[in-house]
């Protein structure tokens, strides 16, 4: 018999974020970016992209010189520093240190990529036979080199887990915190995921025909595909009592998580949004909300043909009439698709969406297709005393994930 | 709490298809390494030249060739896998009553993902230019296509999730499949690893000096021998059947084992590259994370250990047991990567087959002991069947799970 020892149930707070995105090093940039409607989304330098279909990406700006102590270290990928940058600025926002090693912690990450970049160097080096390879561009070339970095960094001895599961993956990693903190596995959990430009999913997207020539356009008519992103971002959660204990103030709550799949297809999603609607209804059932309780909707609205017409049915299987009114952003619009970590950032987006009381608005990108009449937020940021708001993330692969939360104060 | 049977245990790998080919390899401690192809130039002159490969497995019976063509050497390890868990189970892959593949969940382990196929992507966009890219190779290169193959060929609609953290990512799959199984929001999860060594995989770990070169004569995983060089990788795909007990016991199915609990934490001593040498504060966290499940090291009559023949692995491994178990006796220590490689859940295979009560043999690779580590591990003597069982994984990098499992017929 399985006698894991479960605390009360707990109301889990958010007390820190910091980001990395398009828009610069901090949250700062990420929310003024977000709330001006502009995209980060642009032609990059990182890779010699002239062979290749589209020229655009959402890259993130040089490392300011003032972080560059907190994320040197002669072996990290440019997604570990992504993720070290974030997680001391969210850790700095909770009013806690920048080492765990005191605490019981754990680290949840969702990432795609990890170090690639680095890796995919050293794989060129190899077919090219570039000689004295350093093989410390291998040294965190691993998906679960970001999450790793964050926790070797903090001297977390808690649980470390980084998950890959495509684009579904952020949103699953901040499930599996809400999962820990609830159960009593730790105290203190730092949920996210980095992710950083490279060559392969570059290409690879391109392939697929599956990224846009031009900025990417969320639920737009004649939409063509997404922008790829990079950044990262970390969340600091923890219980409701322990914040307050502590004097921390609740930026607010994550109150539920839900995950399915659609078992269909790779790459395609199931187009009637099944697999996406068991996703939230599973994370509203675990918030103890009913649909007609969520105020707005974080959607995952990539810019793919396909992607955003299945979820737009998904909204429409659980809110019913409620979906064409419902406000929706979608944060790809400005910042790209952060792939394994777009989930997490995105969840960062909607804290701060109830934070400030306000919506962000998806860049312009021509009118809204009639064939998914979403409430898509324009132009500038919306006004919403917002008391819960829905984040959705759907996979390559079928994974979904779904998080909830709710408005510290409400 | 619910508690959580195995049902069921498809294996795919060097040992065949099943786990009779393993059994027979475990109780006689001896390994099957195969010599890796380093034609591709990417490998030092002096590098490691042996795996324990798949080699040239018969997978139609459980892959149709329609739908392998359509997957990367992984997914389809990992396809073959849960099709023969699901018939060791009794179950039929998307039968059974309405709403059972919502609530299915599939969590796979993977270090490397399908590396073959970024390999070949690499090669398109290096050599033919980006725009050469083949797009199958991308949907199938990514670290969750092989969880995902599972779904579609299993319909498993609940949370489908794809762990890597290294070495430890097979037994956290297992801890989290058992999970969503114990919170109530799957009754079924179908879990483990899948992993393909090929060339570039290979040469990459040789040059971090993680392979065995063979110093003691042939490449061999020494678990906790004197003589130990590094690991010999391993491939293929271990898929178990989780479920309710009491849904298993209900439809009269025969539970292989049973998880009593698991445990998670991290070494921040572990540089990204290699084992650390927080050996206190893992078994600190060890026995922290086994009292939340009422559980003792002191309870555990067997350990399975990740013990591969790592340098620096082995020393943090054996450190962490003996902490542990402070002043008191280890139990008889099963140490299976000599024959199982390290990666695709040939290791997994083997705990669940040591809790079900296969005898094992000799410790593969094992001949001189280390007197710095002071683990003996198991000489091939007859043991009585076990009735709880700490299986070890220890990553490179830092992560750490231990599983407890506890044989079918122990009282819980």
């Amino acid at each position: 018999m399985v006698r894991e020892r479960c605390g009360p149930a707990r109301r889990v707070a958010v007390t820190g974020v910091g980001a990395v995105s398009g828009f610069g090093w901090g949250i700062e940039p990420l929310w003024a970016g977000l709330s001006s409607g502009r995209a980060a989304i642009a032609g990059f330098g990182r890779f010699d992209h002239a062979g290749h279909r589209t020229h655009v990406a959402a890259e993130v700006p040089a490392l300011p010189a003032a972080l560059a102590r907190r994320t040197s270290g002669r072996r990290l990928s440019i997604a570990d520093r992504f993720a070290l940058s974030a997680a001391f600025e969210a850790l700095a926002a909770a009013g806690l240190p920048g080492d765990l090693a005191g605490e019981v912690a754990g680290v949840y990450f969702g990432s795609s990529t990890g170090g690639m970049w680095e890796g995919e160097r050293f794989i060129a080096g190899l077919l090219t036979a570039t000689p004295r390879l350093r093989t410390s561009l291998l040294a965190s070339q691993q998906v679960n080199g970001p999450g790793d970095a964050v926790a070797r960094r903090l001297g977390v001895s808690g649980p470390v887990e980084t998950l890959s599961s495509a684009c579904a993956s952020g949103g699953l990693a901040l499930g599996a915190a809400l999962d820990a903190l609830r159960a009593g596995e730790v105290d203190l959990a730092l949920a996210g995921g980095a992710d950083s430009l490279c060559e392969i999913t570059y290409g690879g997207f391109n392939a697929l025909r599956s990224v846009s020539e031009e900025p990417c356009r969320p639920f737009r008519a004649g939409r063509d595909g997404l922008s790829i992103g990079e950044g990262a971002v970390v969340l600091v959660l923890e219980s409701e009592e322990r914040a307050l204990e502590r004097g921390a103030r609740p930026l607010a709550f994550l109150a539920g998580a839900g995950a399915s799949c659609d078992a269909h297809h790779m790459t395609a999603p199931e187009p009637a949004g099944r697999g996406a609607a068991a996703a939230i209804r599973a994370a509203l059932a675990d918030a103890g909300l009913a649909p007609g309780e969520i105020d707005f909707v974080n959607a995952h609205a990539t810019g793919t043909p396909l992607n955003d017409a299945a979820e737009w049915r998904a909204f429409v299987e659980v809110f019913g009439a409620r979906a064409a009114g419902l406000p929706v952003t979608a944060t790809k619009g400005s910042i790209g698709h952060l792939l394994g970590s777009s989930g997490a950032i995105e969840a960062v987006a909607t804290v701060l969406c109830l934070r400030h009381g306000e919506v962000h608005p998806t860049p312009a990108g021509g009118e809204v297709d009639p064939e998914l009449p979403v409430d898509l937020v324009l132009g500038s940021p919306r006004p919403l005393t917002a008391r819960a708001a829905l984040s959705t993330s759907l996979a390559f692969g079928g994974s979904n994930a779904a998080l909830v939360f709710t408005r510290a104060g409400a | 709490m619910t508690g959580v049977a195995i049902t069921g245990l498809g294996l795919v790998g060097a040992y065949g298809l099943g786990t009779e080919g393993l059994a027979a390899a475990l109780a006689s401690g001896a390994a099957r390494g195969a010599e890796i192809d380093r034609s591709a130039g990417y490998h030092l002159p002096d590098s490691a030249r042996s795996a324990i490969l798949a080699g040239n497995l018969q997978l139609a019976p459980w892959v149709h060739p329609g739908e392998a063509r359509r997957m990367s050497p992984p997914s389809k390890f990992a396809v073959a896998a849960a099709r023969i868990a699901l018939a060791q189970a009794g179950l039929t892959p998307g039968g059974g009553e309405p709403g059972e593949g919502e609530a299915t969940a599939v969590v796979l382990a993977t270090a490397f993902g399908p590396a073959s196929f970024t390999d070949q992507l690499m090669r398109q966009i290096v050599r033919e230019g980006p725009q050469a890219a083949s797009p199958f190779y991308f949907s199938e290169c990514v670290a969750n296509a092989p969880a995902a193959q599972i779904a579609i060929a299993a319909g498993a609609r609940g949370a489908n999730v794809t762990v890597v953290e290294r070495e430890a990512g097979v037994l956290l799959a297992v801890a989290k499949g058992a999970a969503e199984i114990a919170s109530g929001r799957a009754r079924r999860a179908l879990v483990g690893a899948a992993e393909e060594i090929p060339p570039l995989v290979h040469a990459l770990l040789d040059r971090f000096r993680a392979l065995s070169r063979g110093a003691a004569g042939e490449e061999a995983g020494r678990p906790f021998d004197r003589r130990r060089d590094g690991f010999l990788a391993g491939e293929g795909a271990a898929v178990l059947v989780l479920e309710r007990e009491e849904d298993a016991l209900a439809r009269g199915a025969r539970p292989l084992a049973r998880i009593a609990g698991w445990v998670r934490a991290f070494d921040p001593s572990a540089p990204a590259t290699d084992w650390g040498t927080g050996a206190a504060g893992l078994a600190l966290a060890l026995d922290r994370g086994l009292a939340r499940f009422g559980l003792d090291a002191g309870g555990f009559d067997r350990v399975v250990s990740g013990a591969s023949g790592a340098l620096a692995g082995d020393r943090l491994e054996s450190a962490v047991l003996r902490a542990a178990w402070r002043d008191r006796p280890l139990p008889p220590v099963l140490a299976p990567k000599g024959v199982t490689g390290e990666y695709g859940g040939g290791f997994l295979s083997a705990a669940v087959l040591a809790a079900a009560g296969m005898p094992f043999g000799p410790t593969a690779g094992f001949s001189e002991p280390d007197p710095e580590l002071g683990v003996i591990p198991h000489d091939g003597r007859p043991l009585a069947p076990p009735r709880r069982l700490l299986v070890t994984g220890l990553a490179a990098g830092g992560a750490a799970v231990w599983l407890a499992l506890e044989a079918a017929g122990a009282a819980p």
